[in-house]
């Protein structure tokens, strides 16, 4: 590629701390110190002059910041709106009651109308969880989820709630059992390597039936991997919770605006099935800004009957994972998978776009799917019948809404950060449904590379069969 | 066989440790944070130490201070927050002929490594571990540490910080710790000194370094900068040379009065608090229990004492 074709840098002012690196990196003296301060964060980001820039990506290898310095080319499939094609479908009528006897109910205040809010996903997360109700947020600093934290840190004392910088994510899942024990609608921020380090507290929690909403950007792995997006986390969240017979609701948004609206709806999801909910965002999702419209109303939470009341009324209220007895051991699973089978009849959540027709169907979920919708889009205009099949919720995976479509699929084409964790629970929900599936072919990538839109449409144009 | 014997057999002398062999990476911290200097101290303290190069690690957790290991061209690792110390306990232990240095930051060895440090000072394996205090998490931008003062305004206590802040030395000397010493990353040849005691001592050795983030808690030290206009004390030690000045001097092997200096207030006194040479090394006690049962066996060979014991399965 000859220089003047390649893409030049763009700064994000506020993931720029002003380090100054990239000015160091620049062979062309591109990169000046900033003069003024940028008032989202407080720091003093630096400035680009690219008359004499030749594209050579120094300044982005300097950079410690995921998000700071980033290619032109990679604005697109970023930006611009991404809607849902129809709420309704997914924060439809459930078919078990909120609330049993012996609850204080929840309480609902209607919220004044406002404009659309414009938020980073981190953020957005944060406000759908104090509309839910939420005022306990326990937490340990981790890129790149800890702006949801600094978030509720700022907030939540005048809400009188508060934010706990634990000493660690053990600490932090274990304050969220006591918490959650105690009825109380609460929460964590963190990203892979936390979530890692979390899991056994988790299983407890599945065990006590305590709930609670772990927020988790998915970064690069294994190990300490980066902090760039990755979806490598969805074999943990489907398949990994802790030891023993565990699963959680996990819900994987697009938006800010869906980050916002699952993370009201993971608590209410949370109590209805005193489990924890795991809300499966990527790293570049938390930090992406999008217009988020606020519910109409928001929510004071009761207090279920089952929890820590505090009173003589419920001093026989016991939260414990623990049953000695082989019977009631397999009772209490058994129960557990009762719990489970209603959850998987009765929360399978999804966004189909353009399925109805599809002949060649993409499945994705998160930000890759953002970029899987417009090389649907553009498919579309080269005569191919694509359709995009994005599971919002990935355990429960939405099999029954799959099912209805599969009979004119011909291929489908599975896009995704990481290296087949979605294609897996993907073949792992048609195979329980019995249903043989046409050719599958994918488009992955990993390292906190997301799926370029260009890639996925030339996978979706590959075979010729399939034009119409 | 033990693992040392994998070890490969001395050489010829050769030219002494340079700077200029031990430079690896250009570090990547901002310009002007104190971990810099932390860094050219340590090559001085190899330099003078010159041991074989390759007989050295540096390993650390995760932290602005923790990419350490990759500006020093010795062997080295880089580990999960927090637990870098069981990591290099685990190496010191397996390979008693190799150097073992561990760097971290105030978050990484109070925060999510507190337990670890506790129980790696209990049982006082053969390391010497630099903590680079700069009281705040540098690398994920602003949040309170452990050693965040009282009012500290971070991005998780935007109110004002108002947890009780740890004292490090006070914490090490009570967990047993076996050489305990602190300095500043404004002093090279302080830091030299502490740096190169705690390598030459017998056991786990720890020093803190206060080592400035300009980027997050610029002026977080200032007071114990002569030339913002705060003051550096150090610790006298005693010189057993029976002068009446001597008595007002530490004694480093007196716990009680390493922990009368350690409750000194802030900044407090820099120096050697506390170092117990009577105790021995997990290294020493693990070799200790080997050759008493070795003697039991009367030296068997691995197989004769393997297949006594399926004999006795069968
Ligand atoms: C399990 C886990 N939790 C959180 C993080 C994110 N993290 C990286 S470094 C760090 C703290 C850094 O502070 P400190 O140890 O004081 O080092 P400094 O950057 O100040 O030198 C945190 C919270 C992580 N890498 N792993
Ligand atoms: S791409 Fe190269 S020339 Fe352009 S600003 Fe970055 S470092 Fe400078
Ligand atoms: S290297 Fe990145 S964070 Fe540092 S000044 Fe440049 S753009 Fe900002
Ligand atoms: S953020 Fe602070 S600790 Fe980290 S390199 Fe910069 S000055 Fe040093
Ligand atoms: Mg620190």
């Amino acid at each position: 590629m000859s220089a003047s074709v390649r893409p030049k840098p763009y700064l994000e002012p506020q993931y720029c701390k002003g380090c100054l690196r990239c000015i160091e990196a620049c062979p062309r003296d591109c990169i000046t110190p900033g003069s003024a301060i940028n008032p989202a964060t407080g720091l003093v980001p630096v400035e680009l002059h690219l008359e004499n820039c030749n594209g050579c990506t120094l300044c982005l290898q300097a950079c410690p910041e995921p998000y700071g310095l980033r290619l032109e080319t990679d604005r697109a499939g970023l930006e611009g709106e991404f809607v849902l094609e129809d709420p309704a479908k997914l924060f439809g009528e459930k078919c078990v009651p909120n609330h049993s006897e012996g609850d204080l109910p929840d309480d609902r205040r209607a919220l004044p109308d406002c404009e659309p809010l414009v938020l980073k996903g981190t953020y957005a997360t944060a406000i759908g969880a104090l509309l839910a109700g939420c005022r306990h947020v326990f937490g340990y600093p981790i890129t790149p989820s800890t702006e949801g934290a600094e978030l509720m840190a700022r907030i939540l004392p005048k809400l009188n709630g508060h934010f706990v910088h634990a000493v660690s994510e053990v600490a932090a899942v274990n304050m969220m059992y006591g918490a959650g024990g105690a009825g109380l609608p609460c929460m964590t921020f963190t990203s892979s390597p936390g979530f890692s380090l979390m899991l056994e507290g988790v299983s407890y929690m599945i065990g006590a039936e305590v709930p609670g909403v772990f927020v988790n950007m998915m970064r690069g792995g294994p190990g300490l991997g980066n902090i760039a997006p990755e979806q490598t986390d969805i074999k943990l969240a489907c398949r990994g919770l802790g030891h023993g017979n565990t699963h959680a609701i996990v819900l994987t948004p697009s938006t800010p605006q869906e980050m916002l609206d699952l993370a009201i709806d993971a608590f209410a999801l949370a109590f209805r099935y005193r489990n924890p909910v795991i809300l499966l965002g990527d790293g570049y999702l938390g930090q992406m800004t999008g217009k988020v419209r606020l519910p109409a109303s928001m929510i004071r939470p009761g207090l279920p009957a089952w929890a820590v009341w505090g009173d003589r009324a419920h001093r026989h209220n016991l939260i414990s994972s623990i049953a000695l007895a082989e019977a009631d051991l397999e009772d209490h699973n058994e129960h557990l998978n009762r719990k489970y089978a209603a959850i998987t009849a009765c929360e399978q959540r999804v966004d189909c776009y353009r399925c109805r027709d599809a002949e060649v169907l993409v499945v994705a979920c998160n930000t890759p799917a953002r970029m899987a919708k417009g090389a649907v889009e553009t498919a579309r205009e080269n005569g191919v019948k694509a359709g995009l099949f994005r599971p919002i919720t990935l355990w429960p995976f939405p099999i029954d809404a799959l099912a209805e479509i599969m009979p004119g699929v011909r291929r489908i084409v599975v896009v995704e950060a990481g290296p087949g964790q979605l294609e897996d629970e993907l073949r792992l929900a048609l195979s329980h449904a019995n249903i043989a599936p046409p050719p599958i072919d994918h488009v992955r990538r990993c390292g906190g590379n997301l799926p370029a839109q260009d890639e996925i449409l030339a996978t979706l144009l590959a075979r010729e069969e399939v034009l119409s | 066989m033990p693992a040392t014997d994998l070890a490969p057999a001395p050489e010829a002398p050769r030219a002494p440790l340079t700077k200029k062999a031990l430079t690896a990476d250009h570090p990547t911290w901002c310009p002007g944070c104190g971990d810099f200097a932390v860094l050219a101290s340590f090559y001085k303290v190899l330099e003078k130490l010159n041991y074989p190069q390759e007989k050295i690690v540096t390993f650390a957790g995760i932290g602005c201070s923790s990419r350490f290991p990759y500006f020093v061209n010795t062997h080295g690792g880089h580990y999960i927050h927090g637990r870098a110390l069981p990591f290099a306990a685990g190496i010191s232990l397996g390979r008693d002929d190799l150097h073992v240095f561990v760097f971290g930051g105030d978050g990484d060895g109070f925060s999510i490594g507190g337990n670890h440090l506790v129980h790696t000072a209990r049982k006082n394996p053969r390391l010497t571990y630099v903590i680079m205090d700069n009281s705040v998490y540098g690398l994920t931008k602003k949040q309170t540490s452990p050693t965040s003062p009282l009012g500290f305004k971070s991005k998780t206590d935007p109110w004002g910080a108002f947890d009780q802040p740890i004292n490090p030395m006070r914490t090490l000397i009570n967990s047993g710790a076996t050489f305990v010493a602190r300095s500043h990353a404004t002093q090279v040849n302080h830091m030299v000194e502490m740096m190169l005691r705690a390598s030459q001592h017998d056991g786990f050795s720890v020093v803190e370094i206060l080592s400035e983030c300009v980027e997050f808690y610029p002026g977080a030290f200032d007071n114990s900068i002569p030339r913002k206009g705060g003051s550096f004390q150090t610790i006298e030690l005693k010189k057993h040379d029976g002068t009446p000045e001597d008595e007002e001097r530490h004694d480093p092997t007196d716990e009680l009065a390493a922990f009368k200096l350690a409750l000194e207030p802030w900044p407090a006194r820099f120096g050697v608090y506390y170092e117990n040479k009577a105790r021995k090394t997990k290294n020493a006690l693990e070799q200790d229990l080997i050759a008493t049962t070795r003697e039991k066996t009367k030296h068997a060979t691995d197989l004769e004492l393997l297949s006594k014991t399926f004999a006795r399965m069968r």
